[in-house]
């Protein structure tokens, strides 16, 4: 079961890919910063998931709030000349760091502990 | 520990990611294609656009000439003649805006505080046409009174007792009449030294004349011009 999250990202690319599908080069903004939201959303998930305090109200209604979030900041800062989203930006990449971080330690927390109840 | 529903829903989100992914892959990466060609090949290619060019050319040349020879054919032809003399009998009949030199005069009543008896709240028709004879006299070659152009078939007459120039009846004070001559102030120097003012003064109604303006325009006609006593050449009898 843990496999079909992956399949679906591929078969999201594959789909994206073979439907050959543009968007305006000027909305590419709009779609990088949803993109950027949708795996900040996905990664808090993950991390939430590892430390047991996943609640699937919170990620859904999270992933789609932050891509609207995040592309109508977007759409503000165009329209006031400010370049808004550079703030999405920051705020999602350093929460992907961190979130993956907090990943990386509990995954290596749980390596090194069957590790050692395999030495034991 | 995961369920279904929290496969499904991650399933969900990254298939959504998977594909805003390739779409944004795919509007930010525009095929550059390489060009493999020999020299021989862009050679062969440059000439077919040359060839091309020179077809184009040769296009616009035959358009170009075409449109001269219209413009040619047009420039010759009796309609321009027919239409500049129209222009300038439209001009004449007072069918287009006039502008020009000339003088504004402003007919108003002159009541004595003390006065006491009937007030005349028109100007009377033999009046104005005194007026526009005067002005004809000193040289005016366009007029209007309060706005209504005067041409050669304008009716000034007395209806029901109010004055009325063709049917746009006098009724407020005060009444602007615009004179345009080529020379005004030859016209004006001729109106001050005339006698109109005074037999304006005789109706109880005060002329003003203005200084020279450079610019005075006067309005076209407005009307349908009607023309009942001529007839149009038959071509035939010519």
């Amino acid at each position: 079961m843990m496999w079909l999250p992956l399949l679906g990202l591929v078969i999201g690319i594959l789909l994206g890919l073979l439907t050959d599908w543009r968007i305006p080069s000027e909305y590419s903004n709009y779609l990088s910063i949803a993109v950027l939201a949708a795996f900040d959303t996905l990664i808090g998930g993950i991390r939430a998931h590892l430390q047991n305090i996943y609640d699937e109200h919170v990620f859904v209604s999270g992933f789609f709030f932050n891509i609207i979030l995040a592309t109508s900041l977007a759409f503000l800062g165009v329209h006031l000349g400010v370049d808004l989203y550079l703030a999405a930006v920051f705020a999602f990449g350093v929460r992907l760091f961190q979130n993956i971080a907090v990943i990386r330690r509990i995954l290596l927390t749980k390596w090194l502990e069957s590790r050692q109840k395999n030495r034991l | 520990m995961l369920t279904q529903k929290t496969i499904w829903h991650f399933t969900l989100v990254s298939f959504i990611i998977g594909f805003m992914l390739a779409v944004q892959f795919q509007t930010n990466n525009e095929p550059n294609v390489r060009d493999t060609r020999d020299i021989w090949e862009i050679r062969q290619d440059l000439k077919k656009e040359q060839e091309l060019h020179e077809q184009l050319l040769t296009e616009i040349r035959k358009y170009e000439e075409t449109i001269e020879k219209y413009e040619q054919q047009r420039a010759e032809s009796k309609g321009t003649v027919l239409r500049q003399t129209l222009e300038e009998l439209k001009k004449e009949a007072g069918l287009t805006e006039v502008v020009g030199e000339g003088v504004v005069l402003y007919i108003e009543q002159m009541y004595d505080e003390s006065y006491v008896g009937p007030i005349h709240d028109t100007v009377s028709a033999d009046l104005l046409r005194r007026l526009i004879n005067e002005l004809n006299m000193y040289g005016a070659e366009q007029m209007s009174i309060a706005g209504q152009r005067i041409v050669n078939t304008t009716v000034i007459r007395d209806i029901n007792g109010v004055t009325k120039v063709d049917t746009y009846p006098l009724r407020s004070f005060p009444i602007e009449v615009k004179v345009i001559a080529t020379n005004a102030e030859k016209l004006y120097n001729r109106l001050k030294a005339s006698m109109i003012v005074d037999n304006f003064a005789l109706e109880n109604l005060l002329l003003t004349i203005s200084e020279p303006q450079k610019r005075v325009v006067i309005p076209p006609y407005d009307g349908t011009v009607r023309v009942k006593q001529m007839e149009a050449v038959e071509d035939g009898r010519r």
